[in-house]
This record gives C-alpha cells, structure tokens and sequence, in this order.
C-alpha cells in the first residue's frame, strides 16, 4: 500500500519554547526514513505563506499527502490546502504533526518523532499513543481549596472515597469567598460558597491540610507520594473555639489579605468570620511574640482559656499517598501598579476590582456602604493616611475601566473572561446603593457570554449606566479629585471628566508558584503560563501526566458556573480511575517503536 | 453620494512603511492618550480605521496625519502593537504622493531606483552642463569667477528657486482642494481664512504646535535645522554675490557659517536618533528618509569644503568642491517638493486649514442642532 502514497513533509518552526526542546536536524533525519515520504524541507523561521511556493514541487513529486510539521502548525494548514489543491492532489491529505500541542516541549524530540510517525501514517496522535494503565490508590489529593478544590473534593468525598485537600492559606474558600455577589444572579457569593465549605470541613471523608503546600511528588501514575510542608498554625485548630479573646488583645495591625489590603487585621486572626477551619492563626512574620524571640508581648497566650496557642509549634513535613492528583490553584489578579497612567497606588480612589469587591461587600469593612477614602490620622504613626471610613463621603460619579491587563500585548494578551461581566455587577451594585450616582463603563468589547450574560448586560443599560465604547486611557489627579479620558468610539469623542471613583476590572493570570508546582508535578504549561490541558476539546481535564488533573481557572480563566462543572468532571474522571482499578499511565511511558507500530496497524484498518 | 473603498489600501500604505494597521481593534487608547488629540480632529484612531476600511477619498481629504508630530505616546501604549504613530507617518509619506500631480513623488516612494536613478542623472547633467557651461565660454577651470561667475549663477539659482516654489504652490494648491474642497470638508468662508491667516508663518518659522510635545529636545534641534536651511536658502538666492565677494561681507558670512553649523547639527542629530533608534518614532526609517540625510550631509560639506578653498585661494580646486556642491544641490531642490520635506509647506498649511476647519464646524452645529455634551447611552 506504502508504494502509492508519496508524502512530504514541510517543518515550519514557530520559535516557541518547545521548538528549543527539540532536535531539528534528527527529526529531518527522522522523517527522511519515514515509509512513503519523498520530499522533506526545513522551511525555517519564516516559510513562505504563498500557496505557489510549493504548488510545482508538489506536481513534480506526486505527493499525494503533506505533513506540516512544527508548533501550531494549522497556522500554516490552508497555504499547504490551497497548494495540493492548485497541484490537483486531494486538500484533504493535508496532515498536521503538531509538536508543542502534543508535550514536546517536555517530552523533547523523542515526543516530536512519535507526532510526526503519526501524522505520516495519518493517524491522529491520541488514538495511537495509548499508556499503559496502572494499579490505584483509592485517595485524592486536591492542591488548592477555592470553589474548584472544594467541589472536587466534597464530589469524589461524597462518592465514598478519601480526599486530601490542601490549602495554602489559613481558610479553605479562595476568591469566591471574597466576593459580594456572583453574576448574572446577584446570588451572596458568601451564602452559596459558606454551605460547600463547611460541608468540605466537616466532611469525614476530606481531610484538611490548611497553611500547607505541596513540596514534592514522587512515585507514577496510580501511587503518587506526595510530600506537604504543613506550616506552624501556633493555633490548635481541634480546642480553638474562636472566641477572639486573643485577638482584642494582639496590639499588631497588618493590612488583612482577605480584605486586599482596605482593611486591617492582628497578627493572631481568622481571615474572616465564616473560614474553615474556624479557628484563629499566627502570623508569624509580623507576631511581636514570635520575632522577638519571646522576649516581648505574648499577650494572647495569657488571654486564652483554651490553652490552644502554642508558639513552639514547629512547621512540619507530611507524607501522603494518593492515586489521584487534582490541580485546582487558581489564579491571582493582575497587579495594577504596572499600568501607571491609571493611577493605582498613587490615587487613593483608584481600587481594583478584589478591593471594590470588599467594599460593597455586606461583611466588608465598611459594612457595605460604597465611600471614598479619606485622609485620616494614624494615631499610631501619626502619619495622614487614606482609608475607608464607614462614615465617608460616597462617590457621585464612578468609572469602570475594562480589560486592565488583558487583551495587552504589554502585558497580558489573553481575554480573562470575568471582567467584562463583574464590572457590570460592580454597575449594578453601585446604581442600587447610590442611584444617583453616575457610572461609566469604559470598555472594547463588551463580552457577555454565558446563559443569561447578555440580557444582564441589557438590564444593566436599563439602569442608566452610561456604556462607553473605547478604552480609557489616563486617570489624572486635578483640583483634589481625579479626571479620567478616553475616546467614546461610537460617539465620535475624546472625553475629559471628574470622577470620584476608579475602579480596574483586572484581568486574571496564572498563580504565583504555578511554575514550581508544574515542574513538582511534570507538567506543562501554554505559552500563557496556564497549565496545559492534555485536549482543548475534548480532555479539558487531564494532562500529559496520567492520574494528574486540572480544575477550575489554574487551566484558563473562566467564571464559578465553569469553574464548578469543569471541577465535577474532574470528580467524575478521578472516580473512573478508581472504581475501575485502572488509573492511565503518562504518555511518556509509551516507547516510539510502539507508537510507530501502533499507528502502522491503525493506518492499515483505516 | 456612495462612499468607494479600495480593499489593497492597506497593501499600498505599507509600501509607505505602514505596519500591522490590521492589527487594531479599536480600544480608543491611541486617540484618548494622544496629546494633539482633540476635537474635531480626533486621532490616529480614525485615520486607522479609514485605511481598514479601505476609505481612500477620506484619507486623501485627511488633515490629521499632518497634525501629529509622532511623539511615539500612542505607539508605545497600543495594546495590539499596531503602530498607530508608524501608520500615521506612513499617511505622511503617501499624503505627499497624493497632493503632488507629477506623480514623481508616488514613483520615489516606492521604487528605490527610481529615486536613486532620478538624483544622479540630474546631478550628472547638473556636472556635466556647469562643465559644457564654462568650457565653451573659454573660460579657465582654475578661475573661481571666470569659470562660474557668481552674477550668472544668480540667475541660475533664482531659476531653480522659482522651479522649486512653483512646485511646492502647485502640490500646496492641490493640497488645499482636496482637503478643504472635499465632500466632507465644511464650507468656510473668506473671514476665516483671513483670520487664522497668522498661523502660517508663526508655525512655518518655529514649528510651535512640535513644541507642545512632552520632550522638547526633537523640537529644539528641529528648529534649528529649519531655520538654518530657510537662511542659508535666502543667502544663496539673494545674496550669492556677496558670498563669494573676495572681501570679508561679515553679514553674510556670520549667518552662513552658523547655518551650516545648524545644518550638521541638526543632521548629525538625526542620523544618530534613527542609527540608534532612539525614540519610538525613530524606530522604522524608510529609505527616503536615510537618502534625504545623506544627500542634506553631502550638500553641506561640500559646501563648506568649496568656502574653505575658495579662502585659501585654491581657484581650481574650489571650483570642483563647488561643482559637486552643485551636483548635490540641484537634485535636491528639483527632488524637495516630492520628499518628506515638502513637510515644510504641507505642515503649516495643515495646522492653518484645521483651524478654518474647526472653526467652520463650529459654525455649523451652532447653526444646526447642538452637539450633546454628555456621553452615549
């Protein structure tokens, strides 16, 4: 059959980082010796995009199917279709070996072969390279306790089987229990989110492992050893009943994390009222106790009548063993500080969207009264700072600025895909506290996706918020307040106004330590920094690494709704590999003559 | 009337150095960020969508291109890399092409050998019609006024001058047809162009509105280039004689020497911004740029090596200095009004007609309905 079928094959590097992970010159070796192919060219960096650079030579030759070889390489894919049309071939046999899609750029050229076998016989990668399954441990382990961990872990815990959900922070709940209300619903983000994670804490199946991350993996598919550094609480998490008698004493003030820093909280703290676990922790950088060696203050220690402080307590280093690993890490915001000409930082009413959140926030520092800040003295420092009184005054004009950090080749290229609809809840939020307020919505594209999106965004119009379609541009203080200015696109406008309040719908990226935990747990990563699912499509879940999986935004940004049912098919997919037995090996496991031989039956039954 | 589009425009701008024009998408920040941004003349956003729009007519009637002085802000903060501040010079260069009805400026434009081609047989011919000149009156090569007398080339400067200013009217008039005579142009009356008639020469001698950017420094030097070439032409178009007088005429002479210190300081400068690529705006140079410093270069030492031997009382070898001085100098005048610098004339004008413009809108919409103050719902 081989004897028909002449093949070329076109390498088209993109300089990606996986085209340094390969060899370029053995894989054109590699191909050369390939059954069937006839024509193998290195078009370089730069190949021509012109159909008729290779119309003549695709004549000359017969080819009879071409395989374009490289990363992305679909972005070459219809020059090569409109070639084999133009030189009478079928357009149809136009094949594509796609190398960083595929993991070479940890599996190096060894990986690039096994592709390119593939695309010369024609048969798609997947079904060819098939792992070996492995033996499971029945227990999970679910890095990251946001919304996404959780509904992992209560799924797989309700199901019967054992969960480790560790936690980096002191409180399972990650940004959702942040927020005021989730859109399009306008449900309390707190009242849907609280439920799921006492449920997560009080679960017998799940296991809390809070203020601890991971440090190494060991082991393959099926039976991971998993390593934890767990850090010193100082709080004993069983006898404490947070009754914050410690608390009212501790004399340290830190700007709370949870609040984003509008708000401040003591050294010895729970992040907010409804955290789990409830009980309180100690900040050790900043604990006067602790940084003193003891010599100072332990003024909480004499306070507690639980005797739950212990300031002895050392960090400690756990040793699990699970089958199943789950990824769900989430993200952080993009820092606005970067993008000077807004302000952020140097104004004091330029917030971004996690700060904002707080504010209008029921349970937030100012009980939920949206204000300005005002210059108040530190009776401590005695320094002039700005800060949100609950009494202050509230703003009678807000501008909402869009795509702060994304869709930015300076920073972010991708769309985070939230923001477009939160600031329109921050809209709506703000027109039902002060009606008379007016609010701009600076934007590009407005997009609402999702079921429900578009018609939020016809309400919100209702509503009287003044949508403008152009990207601002600079917040500039003048005259005590601040000016913004922008194009109003459609209205043909530059715009120069006074507003009293800013507000940055940053986008999302991938969390700090993403890359760490990639290499500890071997795998990839997309050019974005997100971690790479095994298939955009259709296995939007799994990895390269078998038993490793992805939930929630740490894959690509996406809101709750997403989020929760990317997290109950990962449960799904962990619970598969259980009751089944049989967990699925890493690709790397599969050897190339086995690949080669596998895609040689395959082509044979096609 | 139907508005036509010409889908290649893109592709004939980018032969003018536009780049990634495709790659917009309209976010705003260029125009909300740009300094010389404001109503009516709201740009570089709008000429970009013109040219993906394909709107030739619009473009041609285009003002804006010439209002902005490519501080590089605009560039610099694009969230797509689209290089509004590049397509805006790119608009320059073609404008350029479109007011000039030789077509010569279009041809140059884009063909390298055009241009090149062009320059040295005018300078050939210029050598070789001073030599024919001065040989078939008898006249000795070693004799700085007998082979070129300074009375005769007088004649032959005004000449050239009045080639030069006939060219540059002519592409101004047409300029000002197709900008303040177009479909879309407002109709102004002869009060307004009598009123704003000041601006021309207050911007024309000090280039006022550059001044406005936030680095003074381009502005600075760039004066000092205008001023010193806008001098040195008056004293060879009106005072030649004095010039090359044997005696000492300190006038004269002071003024060209700090012209011509002006002239290679404000080359050198701007050799330097665009080897080093030291603004945004100097990172894209297109070939007319490089051939137009070189050629400035070559006229000015040339210039200054035939004063210096003339001094010394090297008759002959004065005369050749001057020879290739000439064969540098006619091209370039011939070749002016179809460069970038025609920039000279068109700027001025621009920044003259957007104000009748304005002012003509005004008149308009207070006619008319008035105009909402408040952003779009």
């Amino acid at each position: 059959m081989m004897d028909s079928v002449r093949i070329g094959v076109y390498f088209c590097w993109r300089g990606t980082s996986s085209a340094d992970c390969v060899n370029p010159k053995e894989l054109v070796g590699y191909a050369q010796r390939q059954p069937g192919v006839c024509l193998v060219r290195d078009l370089g960096l730069h190949p021509p995009l012109s159909p008729k650079a290779y119309q003549k030579e695709i004549r000359a030759k017969g080819l009879t199917r071409i395989v374009v070889a490289g990363d992305s390489p679909g972005y070459y894919k219809p020059t090569f279709t409109t070639a084999m049309m133009e030189a009478g071939g079928d357009p149809g046999e136009v094949r594509l070996a796609s190398f960083r899609e595929h993991g070479a750029e940890a599996g190096g050229t060894l990986r690039a072969k096994a592709v390119l076998a593939c695309a010369v016989r024609g048969v798609p990668y997947g079904l060819a390279a098939v792992p070996a399954t492995t033996p499971v441990h029945p227990d999970t382990l679910v890095i990251g306790g946001g919304v996404a961990g959780i509904q992992v872990a209560l799924e797989i815990a309700d199901a019967g089987k054992r969960v480790h959900l560790v936690e980096r922070t002191g409180t399972i709940g990650g940004h959702m229990a942040m927020f005021d209300k989730t859109f399009p619903t306008l449900d309390c983000a707190a009242c849907i989110l609280t439920p799921k994670m006492v449920s997560a804490g009080q679960h017998e199946n799940i296991t809390l492992w809070t203020l601890s991350e991971v440090l190494g993996v060991s082991g393959h598919p099926g039976a991971f050893r998993v390593t934890l550094r767990k850090k010193a609480r100082h709080v004993d998490i069983a006898t404490c009943v947070a009754c914050h008698a410690c608390e009212d004493v501790c004399p340290v003030r830190v700007p709370s994390e949870f609040d984003n820093g509008i708000a401040n909280r003591k050294a010895i703290y729970t992040p907010f009222p409804q955290a789990v676990p409830n009980a309180y922790l100690i900040d050790a950088e900043h604990c006067t106790y602790i940084i003193s060696d003891g010599k100072k203050c332990g003024a909480c220690v004499k306070k507690c009548l639980k005797e739950c402080i212990h300031f002895d307590e050392q960090d400690e280093t756990v040793e699990l063993e699970v089958g199943n690993i789950v990824v769900a890490t989430g993200y952080d915001v993009f820092d606005a500080r970067r993008i000077e000409r807004y302000g952020y930082g140097a104004l004091p009413n330029v917030l971004t969207a996690l700060e904002f959140e707080r504010l209008t926030n029921a349970a937030g520092p100012t009980g939920g009264r949206i204000v300005m800040k005002t210059l108040k003295q530190n009776r401590r420092t005695k320094e002039d700072e700005w800060v949100f009184d609950p009494e202050g005054p509230q703003p009678a004009s807000v501008a909402i600025v869009h795509c702060v950090g994304s869709r930015d080749n300076n920073h972010n290229p991708w769309c985070s895909r939230v923001c477009c609809m939160y600031s329109l809840k921050f809209a709506h939020l703000v027109k039902e506290k002060l009606p008379q307020a007016r609010v701009y919505e600076y934007y590009i594209d407005m997009r609402t996706f999702g079921k429900g999106y578009e018609q939020f965004f016809e309400r919100i119009k209702e509503e009287g918020v003044f949508v403008v379609r152009g990207r601002s541009a600079k917040v500039t203080a003048q005259n005590g307040g601040m000016t913004i200015r922008g194009e109003d696109i459609v209205g043909d406008h530059v715009q120069e106004f006074p507003v009293d309040m800013v507000l940055l719908a940053v986008g999302l990226q991938p969390a700090e330590g993403t890359g760490e935990l990639a290499k500890t747990l071997g795998i990839g990563r997309d050019e974005d920094g997100w971690f790479h699912e095994l298939d955009y499509n259709l296995d939007p879940t799994g990895t390269e690494r078998g038993g490793v999986h992805l939930a929630g935004v740490c894959q690509g940004p996406k809101d709750i709704p997403d989020t929760v049912a990317q997290a109950s098919a990962v449960a799904a997919r962990v619970l598969r590999s259980i009751v089944s037995g049989r967990g699925r090996e890493s690709r790397d496991s599969v050897s190339l003559a086995a690949i080669e031989e596998r895609a040689r039956e395959l082509a044979a039954t096609l | 009337m139907a508005v036509m589009a010409n889908p290649r425009l893109i592709g004939v701008l980018e032969r003018y150095g536009a780049e990634d024009v495709t790659k917009c998408y309209h976010c705003g920040n260029c125009s909300a960020t740009c300094p010389f941004s404001q109503e009516p003349f709201l740009f570089p956003r709008k000429s970009m969508r013109y040219l993906q729009m394909g709107l030739e007519e619009r473009l041609k009637g285009n003002l804006e291109p010439w209002l902005c002085y490519y501080c590089g802000e605009c560039t610099e903060q694009c969230p797509r890399g689209a290089e509004p501040g590049e397509t805006m010079m790119s608009m320059r260069r073609w404008l350029i092409g479109q007011y000039d009805w030789t077509g010569l400026a279009r041809l140059f434009s884009r063909s390298a050998f055009a241009e090149i081609a062009f320059v040295l047989v005018i300078a050939l011919l210029t050598g070789a019609g001073f030599l024919a000149w001065g040989f078939t009156r008898g006249a000795s090569l070693v004799d700085y006024q007998g082979f070129i007398p300074a009375a005769d080339m007088h004649v032959f400067d005004l000449f050239l001058g009045l080639l030069f200013v006939g060219l540059v009217v002519t592409n101004a008039l047409r300029m000002w047809w197709l900008t303040m005579r177009g479909e879309r142009a407002p109709s102004a009356g002869p009060w307004l162009y009598l009123k704003h008639l000041l601006l021309l020469p207050t911007h024309f001698l000090t280039q006022r509105r550059y001044g406005e950017c936030s680095e003074k420094t381009p502005w600075v030097l760039h004066m000092i280039m205008a001023l010193s070439y806008l001098t040195m032409l008056a004293l060879v178009a009106l005072f030649l004689h004095r010039l090359q007088d044997e005696t000492w005429q300190w006038p004269v002479h002071v003024a060209g020497y700090l012209a011509s210190i002006g002239l290679l300081t404000g080359t050198a400068y701007a050799l330097s911004g665009r080897l080093r690529r030291r603004r945004t705006a100097l990172k894209h140079s297109h070939r007319t740029d490089w051939v137009f410093l070189l050629m400035l270069v070559y006229i000015v030492v040339t210039g200054i090596v035939q004063h210096v031997l003339h001094r010394l009382g090297l008759g002959g070898a004065a005369n050749i200095a001057y020879l290739l001085h000439m064969m540098g100098v006619v091209p370039w005048m011939i070749r002016f009004p179809f460069s970038k610098w025609a920039h000279m004339a068109y700027r001025p004008l621009a920044f003259y007609f957007s104000h009748i413009q304005a002012d003509a809108m005004r008149e308009r919409s207070a006619a008319g309905a008035a105009v909402a103050a408040q952003p779009t719902v």
